[in-house]
């Protein structure tokens, strides 16, 4: 089953690399991450702002943790990866060439997991290099050691699993545009919306941008976890995501 | 909704069998149950005794064109190399179908671009990839110029009765098989209408007579004996369709009986009306039923 997996993998990225959706999303999300960056470092300590001084740890974080702006691209990246075998029909011979669905998926999973770690350290290259030319050249640069780096690489892991989830969210709704717009829903509507009410900001820790939160945070928040917690609670939701969306893609019919 | 019930047939290696129905008669739900796409409530398909989905390497078995399904922004040949990698074959085996069903060159240009034959052709090609002994084509004829008909029917003949290969086409029309295959299976509302070579399909409508006489009902009341029919024919006014005699035997009868004759004569059905026959009615039922799924 390795060997079929692997080659499996293989016609995933043979999928994803003959079209140029990629070269869309990974500019997409560099611009969005890089724009975010040059806008807090210029107004880094702006008192109308409410951004941390250039020179504060808070701002160091903050500045590091800018790449999770991307997970929602991260996110229509995972949901094209699968939508698109239901939008162009392509499930049938997909299906027809590998009738163990479950192998599809799984294999969907590894290819796009593996595809996002490069285009996260491309995204994270670029909002650390925007941050700290620009930091330089307003005279304060934040280091990047010690724990801004840790914050960075989270950022960099969020971007990882957002993808998984999207796969799954594609697989749960099959619909490309629709998945789409429910997750842009989800992740600029509903969440802040959880957080920001009190009744609810409790439970907003639990969910996948609180998890992202916790592991990233920088401003006062609301209630969140333990970093290490919102890992294993982001991990855990790529994870469920996964599986559910294996499951209804083996026991769907495909018409 | 059923859509095919009670469905059971044969397909043999070195022909090609035409599985024929009218429209909305389940043939591609057929077609997608045998493939493990749609799971039924009951029953099986093998392909030489095994489930598809139990097929070690499914596409080296058994090669199926269900729709003409690929993304427009990648090229016929990046298409078929995805397959190739999915199935372990090496990617050259791309460009040998592209010649094989003389896409060639345009195998490099965007596949949203192809007309209607040439997406077809590229289907085919998928199918070919494997090099499989059985192949599955769900309508492959739709949207081909006459020559590409013309094309598709040699090359399926090729596969078939020189390459040894077992090959099930679907259509709505008979006369888009009936030059090319060599047994027919009709369905109707997912039930079996007939089964057989085409041969087996004429002779067994064959046995017709025709008859006219001024007094019909009288020659009708004659003539009707066990194992034979007897029916006005609306071709001609007191015409008579009499199946089950000779005309040697009706005009017999019909001068021991003293009834004089004005017309009689055998008729031989075309296998197209008898196609029509044998499915008449089946599609107002099959549209019946999807109403009432819609409603």
């Amino acid at each position: 089953m390795g060997t079929v997996v692997a080659r499996l993998v293989r016609a995933e990225w043979t999928k994803l690399f003959t079209t140029r959706v990629w070269i869309g999303l990974l500019l997409g999300a560099c611009v969005l991450s890089g724009a975010f960056a040059a806008l807090f470092t210029a107004f880094a300590g702006n008192q109308d702002s409410g951004l941390p001084p250039l020179d504060s740890p808070e701002y160091a974080r903050l500045a590091f943790s800018i790449a999770t702006n991307a997970t929602v691209i991260s996110v229509v990246l995972g949901i094209i990866g699968i939508t698109q075998e239901y939008r162009h029909r392509t499930a049938t011979p997909t299906f027809l060439a590998t009738p163990q669905r479950g192998r599809v998926v799984i294999a969907k999973l590894l290819a796009y997991a593996l595809v996002a770690v490069p285009y996260a350290v491309l995204v994270c290259a670029v909002t650390v290099a925007v941050v700290l030319v620009y930091g330089n050249a307003r005279g304060n640069a934040p280091e990047l050691t010690g724990e801004n780096l840790e914050v960075l690489a989270f950022a960099g892991l969020a971007l990882v699993v957002y993808t998984l989830i999207g796969v799954g969210l594609g697989a749960l709704l099959k619909n490309q545009v629709g998945a789409i717009v429910a997750a842009l829903v989800y992740l600029y509507v509903v969440e802040p919306l959880l957080r920001s009410i009190p009744a609810t900001s409790g439970a907003y820790k639990w969910l996948p941008g609180g998890a992202l939160e916790a592991m990233t945070a920088t401003f006062q928040g609301p209630d969140l976890l333990e970093q290490w917690q919102g890992v294993l609670l982001l991990l855990g939701y790529g994870l469920a995501a996964a599986l559910l969306g294996t499951l209804l893609a083996v026991r769907r019919d495909v018409v | 909704m059923r859509a095919v019930d009670d469905l059971s047939f044969t397909v043999e290696p070195g022909q090609v069998t035409g599985f024929l129905g009218p429209n909305g008669a389940g043939k591609t739900t057929t077609l997608r149950m045998a493939l493990g796409l749609i799971t039924p409530d009951t029953g099986t398909t093998t392909f030489n005794g095994v489930r598809y989905a139990g097929l070690p390497e499914p596409m080296r078995q058994v090669g199926a064109v269900l729709e003409t399904a690929f993304h427009p922004a990648r090229s016929g040949r990046d298409h078929l190399r995805v397959y190739c990698r999915a199935t372990g074959l090496p990617v050259r085996r791309a460009d040998e179908v592209l010649d094989q069903v003389g896409l060639g060159t345009a195998g490099r240009r965007r596949a949203g671009g192809y007309s209607l034959g040439m997406r077809q052709r590229l289907g085919l090609a998928t199918a070919l990839l494997g090099d499989p002994a059985v192949l599955v084509l769900d309508e492959p004829a739709n949207g081909l110029d006459p020559e590409g008909i013309q094309w598709l029917r040699g090359f399926l003949r090729h596969l078939a009765h020189a390459q040894g290969r077992t090959v099930l086409v679907s259509s709505h029309l008979l006369a888009e098989v009936e030059q090319t295959a060599d047994r027919v299976v009709i369905v109707g509302a997912g039930k079996l209408v007939r089964e057989g070579t085409l041969a087996e399909l004429r002779s067994g409508n064959a046995g017709s007579v025709l008859v006219r006489s001024p007094h019909s009902t009288a020659l009708a009341d004659l003539l009707r004996t066990t194992g034979t029919t007897v029916a006005p024919t609306d071709a001609i006014p007191d015409g008579l369709t009499v199946t089950g005699l000779s005309t040697d035997e009706v005009g017999r009868r019909a001068f021991a009986g003293g009834i004089e004759l004005h017309e009689l004569r055998s008729h031989t059905s075309g296998l197209e009306e008898i196609y029509f026959q044998l499915t008449a009615g089946q599609e107002q039922y099959a549209a019946a039923h999807a109403e009432q799924g819609a409603a």
